[in-house]
């Protein structure tokens, strides 16, 4: 009898320690920051627009260059809470002003606060994770640019077991990738390259338009394809080339709408989709046009 | 006494606001072609696209009652914020107000006059759309 307490003892010992080994933080070392040219505000810009930071991060209704505070403040709902988008603007204590390059790359590209502990994907960094490294610090230059705003934002509303931080650490064993989600073949043409690093990495529109697995992983299988609204009423559009997504808009159509937000129908763009669009069109033309090559080069879902 | 137009307001504001915003895209779908060199322009044709945002901008508003939300994507925040709500129609309809007299009898003389006076009205569809419609 005591034999069998023992040996469950041991075992439970030897679950815990696998637990905490495989949760646990896995941070980039200085070695990604090799290698790579100084950081530049101005192509981190273009990153910054690509990556519409503005949308959660500017304060809620924030218009102009009252956008360019980056307060934080906005609430995503959510079954697992509601996450409240944090300062990132370049305050020492309030925002992210005091952190180091290599913080920053491991906030994007790995989920992890500066002290190691995991972000909740909330912040969609299951998307950023397939950026390079030189947009991410090109990025960082971009948003030391911007004006430091004093003031934490609200708190998270994250309830028991969700709020369990360390549990992160398995979401990521699940869905943390650097990997591309659609394969293209050589020979692929660079504007649809281009598009699929656009939509997949820093423009995360998977994160909203692909359907969410019970743990709140992306269904990769349904990619782009549609997803019922995070935040309740409504149905996030498959835009894919099918029929039921956007099979029948021609290229020039997707990036048309991207940069006015009308439709081949001209009805135009509500909702988070509409501050999509204000992002969009601040970028160069071709970049949108390599968004509609890559949606119009993706397996067509139903 | 209440008007005809709130009665049929209130019998199915819904279709009414909708067929209202049909219009309006419809109307887009002459402004933005002729404005991208798609499309001939034609200040006749100008002006009636310029005249629908006018009539939609300046009625449109009646046809959102308080509980009227209904199926469709009207946004809660239209009965949250009513004062913001009605700014943004207000908005709407002195951009298409100023585009319609500056049409004239005859419409916008040229494409960069029909760009001067329809551009502030069609920047109206996404700002307010953001705010008060869900997608």
């Amino acid at each position: 009898m005591r034999r069998i307490l023992y040996a469950g003892v041991a075992l439970a010992v030897i679950a815990g320690a696998v637990a905490w080994f495989l949760s646990a933080p896995r941070p980039l070392d200085e070695s990604v920051l090799a290698g790579l040219q100084p950081a530049d505000a101005t192509r981190g810009e273009r990153v910054f627009w690509a990556g519409g930071c503005v949308s959660c991060h500017a304060r809620p209704g924030a218009e102009g260059d009252a956008q360019l505070e980056l307060a934080g403040g906005l609430g995503l709902g959510s079954p697992f809470g509601t996450f409240v988008a944090p300062n990132i603007s370049p305050h020492p204590t309030d925002g992210i002003g005091s952190w180091s390059e290599l913080d920053f790359v491991n906030a994007m590209m790995r989920g992890l606060a500066p002290d190691g502990s995991h972000l909740y994907p909330a912040f969609p960094y299951a998307s950023y994770g397939r950026m390079t490294p030189q947009d991410v610090v090109d990025l960082f230059a971009f948003i030391k640019t911007l004006p430091p705003v004093e003031g934490k934002a609200g708190k998270s509303d994250i309830p028991f077991p969700f709020s369990i931080r360390r549990a992160v650490g398995f979401w990521k064993l699940l869905y943390l990738s650097d990997e591309p989600v659609v394969a293209f073949g050589d020979g692929t043409d660079p504007a649809v390259r281009r598009g699929q690093y656009l939509v997949e990495g820093p423009g995360h529109c998977g994160e909203c338009h692909t359907a969410r697995t019970a743990l709140g992983g992306l269904e990769y299988s349904q990619w782009l394809a549609g997803a019922p609204s995070l935040e309740g009423r409504g149905r996030i559009p498959n835009i894919t080339p099918s029929q039921d997504g956007i099979g029948s808009w021609s290229a020039s159509d997707i990036a048309y709408y991207l940069e006015s937000g009308f439709t081949p129908d001209f009805d135009s763009a509500g909702g988070e989709m509409a501050k999509v669009v204000r992002n969009m069109a601040r970028l160069p033309s071709e970049d949108r046009e390599a968004i509609a090559a890559y949606l119009k080069a993706i397996p067509p879902k139903p | 006494m209440v008007s005809a137009g709130t009665v049929a307001a209130q019998d199915n504001p819904i279709k009414s606001r909708q067929a209202l915003m049909d219009a309006a895209a419809g109307a887009a779908g002459i402004a933005v072609p002729m404005l991208k060199g798609e499309m001939e322009y034609n200040p006749a044709v100008a002006k009636a696209a310029i005249a629908t945002f006018y009539g939609v901008a300046t009625a449109g508003q009646a046809f959102f009652p308080e509980g009227s939300a209904g199926d469709s994507k009207a946004a809660p925040k239209i009965w949250e914020d009513p004062e913001g709500f009605k700014a943004a129609f207000a908005k709407f309809q002195s951009a298409a107000e100023a585009a319609f007299q500056a049409s004239g009898k005859e419409g916008p003389a040229d494409l960069k006059a029909f760009q001067a006076a329809v551009g502030p009205v069609l920047q109206n569809c996404g700002s307010c759309h953001e705010t008060y419609r869900l997608e």
